[in-house]
C-alpha cells in the first residue's frame, strides 16, 4: 500500500495520481523492473504496470508489456517521474469474440508447441530437438528423440546414441546432430 | 449502479463492452447488476461517482481482459514461474488466475540452477489454477492494449496464421498493412546447419556445389553447362549484345498482350470478374484451333506408319513364318493379300514389295503359310508387334510382309517356331483376333504390319524363327529379320539355322534394308554396346513350341526409342521395353560369330525387336551360326 501513498497526497484519489507514474520497483522475490502505472486496484491489491516492449510487434496499435503485480510483494520502489495516463479512456474497446478466438488459437498453438517439448529432458536436449526439427520430422518419445519415425536418439544425444533407421537416414541424423552440437558449443562458448 | 458500472452486455457484435466476467467461460455467470452499457468505453475513467476503486478496478479489469488468450508468465509465491495461456481471472474477488496449457518453467525449488544442462522441462497441464494468494505477478508481452476503435482489426490477429503472402504484401488492400521485415534468425536459437545462408549474396556465391559434392560424397560431376544452353560467346561484343538483348527483352515485356497469363506476368492485372478462376489461372489454353478430336482416327494409321518405319521389316517376319507355316493356305493368302494391299500406305516400299511378293509367291508361300496359319493374318505391325499374318501368303512372300495374324497364328505359328518372337504374333493375334476372315481383318492392320515391317527388313539374315527352316527361306529370311513374327514361339531355335539368313529372294533384305536404312529409325545409334555377361543365367527355351498365346499385353507394346541396337543373343528373349523375362542381363551385343548385320540399327535377331513383345522366352531369332537350342549363356 505504500504505493498508493507514494502516488500522491492522501484522500482524493490516490490511485489516480498514481496513474501514469513511472516507477522502479523491486519485489520481494528479487525481481526488479520499471514501468508506468496503468492502474492500481485496491480491492485486489494489484498494480498494473506497463513497459514498452523491446521490439515492435506485428499488428495495429501500440504494444506493451503488461505486468500485474500484487502490491504486497513490492519490497520497495522508486518514483521516477510522472507521465500521462497510458490508457486512453476514450479508446478502450474490447472485442470479446476476437479475444475468444485468439484464445482458442493460442491454445491450439500451445498444444502443438507442447508436443515439441520433451518432458523431463534437459534444455540441451531440447535445443538439439529444436535444431533437428528445423529440417527433419522429429517427435519426442519420452526422452528419446525419434526422427522420421525410424531413427532414435537417446540420451546423451551424441552421434553415438543414434540408432535405427536405414543406414542413410542414420547417417544423416548423425551428421546433423554432430553439426548441431558443434554449433551449440560454439554458441555457448562465445557467450550465450 | 453508476454509469460506469459495466453492466452485462452480451453484445454479440463483439465490439463491446462486455461484462467483465472475463474468460469466455464465465460470461454468463455473475453478472453484476447494473445497467448494461453499450456505449463507448469512456466509462472506465471519469465518473467518480462510482465506488472508490471503481475506475481503477475497471481499468484492471480492462487490462486483464486484454490479456485473455495471451501467453503469459505467472510468478507465484514460492518464486516458481508458470507459463501458459491466460484464460480467466476472477475479477470479482481477488483475481485468482486460470491458465491453460501451462507449464512450469522455473522451479523455485531448484535454486540457483541456471545451467542449461540441468534444467529439465516439465509436462504441461491443461488447466492450471493459481489462487490469488499464490499470485505474485503476471507478465505479458506485446499486448495490444488499446485499439483504435476498429474491432475488425482483430481479425488480423485471428487469421494471422493463414495469411497469404500476396495479401500481406499487396498493400493496396491492407489498411492495417504492415511492413515486411526481413527475417533474421534468432541469435539464441540453435540454427540448423543445413539452413545456413549459403546463398546469401550475389550470384557469385563463392560456393561450388560440384566441389562440395565431390568432397563430401566423392561424386565427380560431368556437368557441362553448355549441354543445356547456348554457349555464350564472351568477347568484346558482349556488352553490346547484352544491351541489345536487354532492349529487346524490355520491348517484349512491355508489349500488350491478350493472353491473361502473360498479362499478369507483366503486371497488368485485369479485373474482369467474368473470367473464372480456371481460365485465369489454369495453364491450358483452350483457344480456337485446338482440336483434339481428330486424333483418334488418324492415330492408328500414324502409329502404324511410324511403327513400320521403325520396325519395318517385321513384316518380314511374316515371311519367315511363311516358310514355316507352310500352311498351304494359299487361298487364305490370297485373301489376305487383299488385305494387305492396304498396307500400302504405310510402308511403301517394302510393304508393297512384300505384298507383291506375296502375291507372286503366294502360291508357294501362301500355301505354306496358309496351311499353317490358315486364316492367320499376319498383321505385321511395323515391326512391332503387330504382325498380322494375313494369311500366310503374305508372309511368305516377302519377308516383308510378315503379317501374321495372331490368332490362329499363334498357334500355328508357334509351330512354326523359330518365328520370331512370338510377340510379333501377338500383335498379330490381336489383330487377327478379328476373326478368320482375313479380308475382314482390319483394313489397315495389314498395312501396318506390312508397312513397316517391310521397310525394314532388317533381316540380315536374321531369321526370325520362322520355322521355315529352309522352307521359305527366303521369306523367312526376310521375315525373320523383320518379323519376328512372334507367333512362332518357341523353338525357333531349330530353325535358326535355316532361317538365318536367307535374305529372301523376294526382297533382298539387305538391299531393302539398305534402302530402308534411310528411313528414320528410332533406334539409338549411341546405345551402349552389349557386353556379354558370362554369368548370366542361360535361357532355356521351352521345348514345347505350341504355347498358348498370351494375351497381347504380354509386355507393354512399347517401343523405346533407343533400344539397344544390339543383336541379341540368340535365344535371348528380348523384350524391348517389356522388361520382363530376360534371363540374363540385357542382351546386348553379342557374339562375334553372328553374321554381321548390316545395319545394326535395325534389327537384331533376337534383338530388341520392336515387334517383339516379348515377354516371355520366345525363341527369338537366331544367329545364323547359332544353334538354337543352345541354352543361352548369359
Amino acid at each position: 500500500m505504500a504505493t498508493v501513498e507514494a502516488g500522491g497526497g492522501g484522500g482524493g484519489n490516490p490511485e489516480e495520481l498514481a496513474v501514469g507514474c513511472m516507477l522502479s520497483i523491486r519485489t520481494t522475490l528479487g525481481d526488479e523492473f520499471e514501468g508506468q502505472v496503468v492502474t492500481f486496484d485496491r480491492s485486489s491489491n494489484i498494480l498494473v504496470l506497463q513497459e514498452a516492449p523491446s521490439k515492435a510487434g506485428p499488428g495495429p496499435g501500440p504494444r506493451r508489456n503488461i505486468r500485474l503485480l500484487k502490491a504486497n510483494y513490492i519490497k520497495d520502489f522508486t518514483f521516477l517521474g510522472h507521465a500521462d495516463d497510458p490508457l486512453d479512456p476514450n479508446n478502450c474497446f474490447l472485442d470479446l469474440a476476437a479475444l475468444q478466438a485468439r484464445e482458442e488459437l493460442a491454445i491450439r498453438q500451445a498444444e502443438a508447441d507442447a508436443e515439441r517439448i520433451g518432458v523431463g529432458v534437459t534444455s540441451e536436449a531440447q535445443s538439439i530437438f529444436d535444431a533437428l526439427s528445423k529440417t527433419l520430422p522429429v517427435r519426442w518419445d519420452k526422452t528419446v528423440i525419434v526422427v522420421m519415425n525410424e531413427v532414435r536418439v537417446s540420451s546423451p544425444y551424441n552421434p553415438d546414441s543414434v540408432v535405427g533407421g536405414t543406414p542413410a537416414a542414420n547417417e544423416r541424423v548423425k551428421k546433423v546432430l554432430d553439426f548441431e552440437r558443434k554449433r551449440l558449443q560454439l554458441r555457448s562458448s562465445s557467450g550465450q | 449502479m453508476n454509469l460506469q458500472q459495466v453492466g452485462q452486455s452480451k453484445s454479440s457484435n463483439g465490439y463491446g463492452r462486455r461484462k467483465y466476467e472475463k474468460g469466455a467461460t464465465k460470461s454468463d455467470s455473475k453478472i453484476p447488476p447494473g445497467k448494461s452499457n453499450t456505449s463507448g468505453v469512456a466509462e472506465v475513467t471519469g465518473s467518480k461517482s462510482g465506488t472508490y476503486e471503481s475506475p481503477s478496478h475497471d481499468r484492471l479489469v480492462y487490462v486483464t481482459t486484454c490479456l485473455l488468450g495471451h501467453h503469459v508468465e505467472v510468478q507465484v509465491k514460492n518464486g516458481s514461474i508458470y507459463s501458459g495461456i491466460f484464460h480467466a481471472t476472477n475479477t470479482e474477488k481477488d483475481f485468482g488466475i486460470i491458465l491453460k496449457v501451462a507449464r512450469l518453467i522455473k522451479d523455485s525449488s531448484l535454486q540457483g540452477q541456471t545451467s542449461s544442462v540441468e534444467t529439465v522441462s516439465k509436462a504441461t497441464s491443461k488447466t492450471l489454477i493459481i489462487p490469488a494468494k499464490e499470485l505474485v505477478q503476471v507478465i505479458a508481452k506485446d499486448v495490444a492494449v488499446t485499439r483504435d476503435g476498429q474491432p475488425s482489426e482483430s481479425h488480423y490477429d485471428v487469421h494471422q496464421d493463414i495469411m497469404v503472402d500476396s495479401v500481406i504484401s499487396q498493400s493496396r488492400h491492407v489498411e492495417m498493412g504492415r511492413e515486411l521485415q526481413r527475417w533474421v534468425p534468432d541469435d539464441d536459437y540453435p540454427q540448423c546447419p543445413e539452413l545456413e545462408n549459403i546463398f546469401d549474396g550475389s550470384w557469385n556465391r563463392g560456393w561450388d556445389q560440384f566441389e562440395t559434392n565431390k568432397t563430401l560424397f566423392g561424386v565427380n560431376s560431368t556437368f557441362n553447362e553448355e549441354l543445356y544452353t547456348t554457349k555464350l560467346e564472351k568477347g568484346p561484343q558482349m556488352k553490346e549484345l547484352e544491351q541489345k538483348a536487354l532492349r529487346i527483352a524490355k520491348e517484349i515485356e512491355g508489349e500488350d498482350t491478350h493472353d491473361l497469363h502473360l498479362a499478369e506476368e507483366r503486371g497488368r492485372y485485369h479485373d474482369n470478374f467474368d473470367i473464372d478462376e480456371e481460365t485465369r489461372f489454369s495453364s491450358v489454353y483452350r483457344g480456337k484451333g485446338v482440336d483434339d478430336s481428330g486424333y483418334d482416327e488418324d492415330e492408328e494409321t500414324r502409329l502404324d506408319s511410324h511403327n513400320s518405319e521403325t520396325f519395318g521389316d517385321i513384316t518380314g517376319s511374316v515371311i519367315k513364318k511363311l516358310g514355316e507355316i507352310s500352311g498351304r493356305k494359299g487361298n487364305n493368302g490370297a485373301q489376305t493379300w487383299s488385305n494387305f494391299s492396304k498396307m500400302d500406305h504405310s510402308q511403301p516400299s517394302l510393304s508393297n514389295t512384300g505384298v507383291d511378293l506375296g502375291r507372286s509367291r503366294s502360291d508357294d508361300h501362301a500355301k505354306q503359310l496358309a496351311s499353317e496359319l490358315s486364316t492367320q493374318n499376319y498383321s505385321f505391325s511395323d515391326g512391332e508387334s503387330r504382325i498380322q499374318n494375313s494369311a500366310s501368303d503374305r508372309n511368305e512372300t516377302s519377308g516383308s510382309a510378315t503379317e501374321e495374324n495372331q490368332q490362329a497364328e499363334d498357334v500355328h505359328l508357334s509351330k512354326s517356331e523359330d518365328l520370331r518372337p512370338p510377340h510379333n504374333l501377338k500383335n498379330a493375334v490381336s489383330v487377327s483376333e478379328k476373326g478368320e476372315s482375313l479380308p475382314n481383318t482390319t483394313s489397315y492392320t495389314p498395312s501396318h504390319i506390312i508397312s513397316k515391317a517391310l521397310e525394314k527388313t532388317v533381316l540380315c539374315g536374321e531369321f526370325t524363327g520362322t520355322s521355315a527352316s529352309g522352307k521359305s527361306n527366303e521369306e523367312t529370311k526376310v521375315a525373320n529379320s523383320r518379323v519376328r513374327v512372334g507367333s512362332a514361339t518357341s523353338s525357333g531355335s531349330d530353325n535358326v539355322g535355316d532361317v538365318a539368313v536367307s535374305s529372301g529372294p523376294g526382297l533382298s533384305p539387305s538391299s531393302s534394308v539398305g534402302s530402308l536404312s534411310s528411313e528414320r529409325s528410332t533406334l539409338n545409334p549411341h546405345a551402349k554396346e552389349f557386353k556379354l555377361n558370362p554369368n548370366a543365367k542361360s535361357f532355356i527355351p521351352s521345348q514345347n513350341p505350341v504355347r498358348p498365346r498370351s494375351p497381347v499385353s504380354d509386355g507393354s507394346f512399347y517401343f523405346p526409342a533407343n533400344v539397344s541396337t544390339v543383336p541379341n543373343m540368340p535365344a535371348m528373349p528380348m523384350g524391348i521395353g517389356v522388361g520382363t523375362t530376360f534371363a540374363g542381363p540385357q542382351p546386348m551385343i553379342y557374339n562375334p560369330q553372328v553374321a554381321h548385320m548390316p545395319s545394326q540399327a535395325y534389327f537384331h535377331p533376337n534383338g530388341p525387336q520392336y515387334g517383339q513383345l516379348l515377354g516371355h522366352p520366345r525363341q527369338v531369332l537366331y544367329m545364323p551360326s547359332y544353334l538354337p537350342e543352345t541354352p543361352y549363356k548369359g
